[in-house]
């Protein structure tokens, strides 16, 4: 009896479906594409998806709250031009890497305390604070380069560093969202944020906290992202706010708020890699990369609005 | 236990309750009666800790209270049930139950074996336990009332305040209800009950206090009174003059016969008549049924069953309110603001919208007809206006009224259907709505008219149809109706 319920838990999980389409497509692509099934190439994928996959943890928590934040990758651009003034000048790791983490912290602060004070869609202030945090970067570093970046950056973003980083951090968020208090309660502000008020959840600071996770995320999607290029330019992150999305969306956390799996996101964003590489050893066009995303997107959705739809 | 002293409660326009004073006794069921709007539901939201802002004062065992949140009200032993369901979805049975306190290990990690644990001690006295790792948005309706009334027994409340719990039960889910509330009461808890069934306020209440338009009329032990005087509190004695008088009798000629009609889930095999130059009034309780009837009528939402006869031609049924409208019958929305006005819109493209295609708007001369067609109805419904091309919102609520209607009048339909056209509109405004309505029936027009004012149906109708839980209970004709007869009706007694 209590192995069938197990069994039944396992069918009724929702990231199934996801894990049947990823083993079906890699094996797929490893009929079709000699050398796929190779631990270098998996190892290529792991570290391209980390950036976005990073990012797309502080997303999830906000989308489970029922909000949006399409600033993430003018926060991480923002955090890095601004830390790259001191690491250009030679300060230590040990002042710059918090100092970048503490910016993108204030940047989602900002975020999430608009969004509490003015009652404005998330939508709508995150499309803002994008707008000014991307102009003031322009403004301060002139559009420039820096390419003077000391060895000791590379070690974040190289070998398995990075991936090893999204693990751990995918683990812990993870059981945040499961099991403790801060994790039920944004569920609760996603699903039905009046009841939560009611119940005398503090809805309003953790929404700020979401925000302010969601920065941090993004600074240190950021510090990974110098480590990986070696230089730190004023367009690192763009398209980070829809790639992110779309990994957490195809992770089938809810865009309507009220539920939503790290795992998920996490298999969202190795099932957005796959097919990056794929297409590109397929040498097929690789604007096709778009297209197919995008119907991921839509399908994701759709399946979203259909459960939702079903239960009202 | 509670003692409520001259509170009042404002909102733009309404007061909503009016030097209200009243007890609650220790360990009683006291109930909490009134029509639509009598201000039951705005003195919960004060006593739970909703409204925080209020005049008067408010007594707990003694001690004068401020709640500045819900959760200051369950920490003074207030709890409440909501009529509607606060339940979280997406959260399981002992989530829901335990939201916003749940038991803390270190780290903020949630003590599940604790919660799960306490939330089987709360459910001890449900004849079966619920699932407690069970979503709740998989939960029937009647379930999920049953995890509210849980969620409000964990904060171990002295007071319980249940607001129209029995909204979403079917009948053994009220015996259900009503032994759970036994067993309260037997330990000492408590409990205000608020309904507009009076069924169920004499069954299980000690004592009954009313309201009216805001204002406590009386409370009284249970055992001293009946339902007869309680409906007669309810309602008032007299009917004030505030109604036009009638000009034109009612034809026998039928405009719209409606043959057993349903639509699932909101009413069930409906039928009636509508006769040229008559007003047929619709009364119920919020929640009967009839807003859901106008709109499945006029095929803004679609029949399950049934059919419509129009003038004679039967079998019709309405896929696309334009439809309706090809067929002579036009309907005025409840919701003024989300289903009626365009807000940032002028008074002329507000009113003329219905009818754009008539008016072949592209050619410079069917612009001045417009113009003067506008003029027209605006000097004959006497809106205060600046001038035609005023944006709407500076307008006010009873204004805004006569624009819609209208805008409907241009249509020249020949049944109306108005849903709840006088609400928040004074009563200047009101009469002037209540004298087109006349004007129509002279011009040989049906009017269907859905208001939850008794008064005003009573005053404004020649026949009037009572529905209760999506059902047409009785049609009562001008002559038999009585206020007392017809909350007896609405309110669930005999039909």
């Amino acid at each position: 009896m209590r192995t069938k319920n197990r069994l039944q838990r396992l069918i009724q999980v929702r990231e199934l479906p996801l894990l049947a389409f990823i083993v079906l497509l890699i094996i797929f692509f490893s009929i079709t594409i000699k050398g796929f099934m190779t631990v270098q190439n998996f190892a290529m994928i792991s570290r391209q998806i980390t950036t976005v996959g990073i990012v797309s943890i502080g997303m999830t928590l906000v989308l489970v709250t029922g909000g949006i934040d399409l600033s993430v990758g003018a926060i991480l651009s923002f955090a890095i031009n601004i830390g790259g003034l001191l690491i250009i000048r030679g300060l230590p790791i040990a002042i710059t890497y918090p100092f970048i983490l503490l910016l993108g912290a204030i940047m989602g602060t900002i975020n999430g305390l608009l969004i509490v004070w003015l009652k404005v869609p998330a939508i709508i202030v995150t499309l803002g604070t994008m707008n000014i945090f991307r102009g003031a970067i322009m403004i301060i570093t002139r559009g420039k380069y820096m390419t003077q970046i000391p060895d000791g950056y590379l070690w974040i973003g190289s070998g398995y560093t990075p991936f090893v980083i999204f693990v751990i951090l995918l683990v812990i968020f993870e059981f945040t969202l499961r099991r403790t208090r801060f994790g039920r309660n944004i569920v609760a502000i996603g699903s039905n944020e009046q009841s939560a008020l009611y119940s005398g959840v503090p809805v309003n600071w953790f929404k700020i906290l979401v925000y302010l996770l969601s920065g941090i995320f993004s600074a240190l999607a950021g510090i990974i992202f110098i480590g990986r290029s070696g230089f730190i330019q004023p367009q690192a992150g763009i398209g980070y706010e829809m790639n992110s999305i779309a990994a957490v969306v195809i992770g089938g956390t809810s865009i309507y708020g009220g539920s939503g799996t790290i795992i998920g996101t996490f298999l969202g964003s190795f099932l957005m890699g796959l097919i990056l590489a794929g297409i590109t050893m397929l040498a097929v066009n690789a604007y096709w990369q778009g297209v197919i995303n995008g119907l991921l997107i839509i399908l994701a959705i759709s399946f979203d609005t259909l459960r939702q739809m079903r239960r009202e | 236990m509670i003692a409520v002293h001259n509170v009042s409660k404002e909102f733009p326009g309404v007061r909503a309750l009016d030097e209200v004073s009243f007890n609650v006794k220790r360990g009683e069921v006291h109930g909490l009666v009134g029509e639509n709007g009598a201000g039951k539901s705005t003195i919960v939201k004060i006593l739970s800790g909703i409204y925080t802002d209020y005049d008067g004062e408010i007594l707990v065992n003694g001690n004068p209270i401020a709640f500045h949140s819900v959760r200051d009200a369950q920490d003074s032993g207030i709890a409440t049930v909501f009529q509607e369901l606060s339940v979280v979805k997406d959260l399981n049975v002992a989530e829901n139950i335990f939201l916003g306190r749940e038991p803390l290990k270190r780290g903020g990690i949630i003590d599940r074996t604790l919660m799960n644990q306490r939330t089987l001690e709360v459910m001890e006295f449900l004849d079966e336990p619920m699932p407690v790792n069970e979503m709740v948005g998989n939960l029937s309706v009647a379930s999920q009332q049953i995890v509210e009334i849980c969620k409000a027994l964990v904060t171990n409340p002295k007071v319980i305040i249940m607001d129209e719990p029995t909204s979403s039960l079917t009948e053994k889910e009220v015996a259900q209800l009503y032994k759970i509330i036994g067993q309260l009461r037997d330990r000492g808890v408590t409990i205000i009950y608020v309904s507009h069934k009076l069924a169920e306020i004499f069954t299980i209440c000690d004592s009954i206090t009313v309201f009216r338009d805001g204002k406590h009329i009386d409370t009284v032990p249970t055992t001293e009174t009946d339902s007869e005087k309680i409906i007669q509190m309810m309602v008032g004695r007299t009917l004030k003059m505030l109604f036009p008088p009638r000009s034109v009798k009612p034809s026998d000629e039928v405009l719209l016969a409606v043959h057993d009609i349903s639509r699932s889930g909101e009413f069930e095999n409906v039928s009636f008549d509508l006769k040229r130059g008559e007003i047929l009034g619709f009364a119920g309780l919020i929640g009967a049924g009839r807003s859901e009837l106008a709109k499945a009528i006029f095929g803004a939402t679609r029949l399950s069953s049934g059919e419509l006869e129009i003038n004679g031609s039967g079998g019709k049924r309405f896929n696309h309110p334009r439809e309706a409208f090809q067929n002579g019958i036009s309907y005025l929305p409840e919701d003024r603001k989300g289903e009626g006005l365009l807000l940032q819109a002028s008074i002329k493209e507000n009113m003329t919208l219905a009818i754009l295609k008539k008016l072949k708007l592209s050619k410079t001369r069917s612009e001045r007809r417009e113009r003067r067609l506008v003029k027209k109805y605006a000097e004959d419904l006497q809106v205060k206006m600046v001038s035609i091309d005023q944006i709407i919102e500076m307008l006010s609520g009873g204004n805004q009224q006569k624009v819609i209607v209208a805008r409907l009048l241009m249509t020249e339909s020949s049944v109306y259907i108005f849903d709840e056209p006088t609400r928040g509109i004074d009563v200047g405004a009101k009469y002037e709505i209540y004298k087109i309505m006349n004007e129509l029936t002279e011009q040989g027009k049906g009017i269907i008219f859905i208001s939850s004012e008794l008064p005003e149906v009573l005053g404004v109708s020649d026949r009037i149809a009572c529905m209760r839980e999506g059902q047409l209970v009785r049609i009562f004709s001008q002559a038999d109706a009585n206020p007392e007869a017809i909350m007896r009706v609405l309110a669930g007694g005999d039909a």
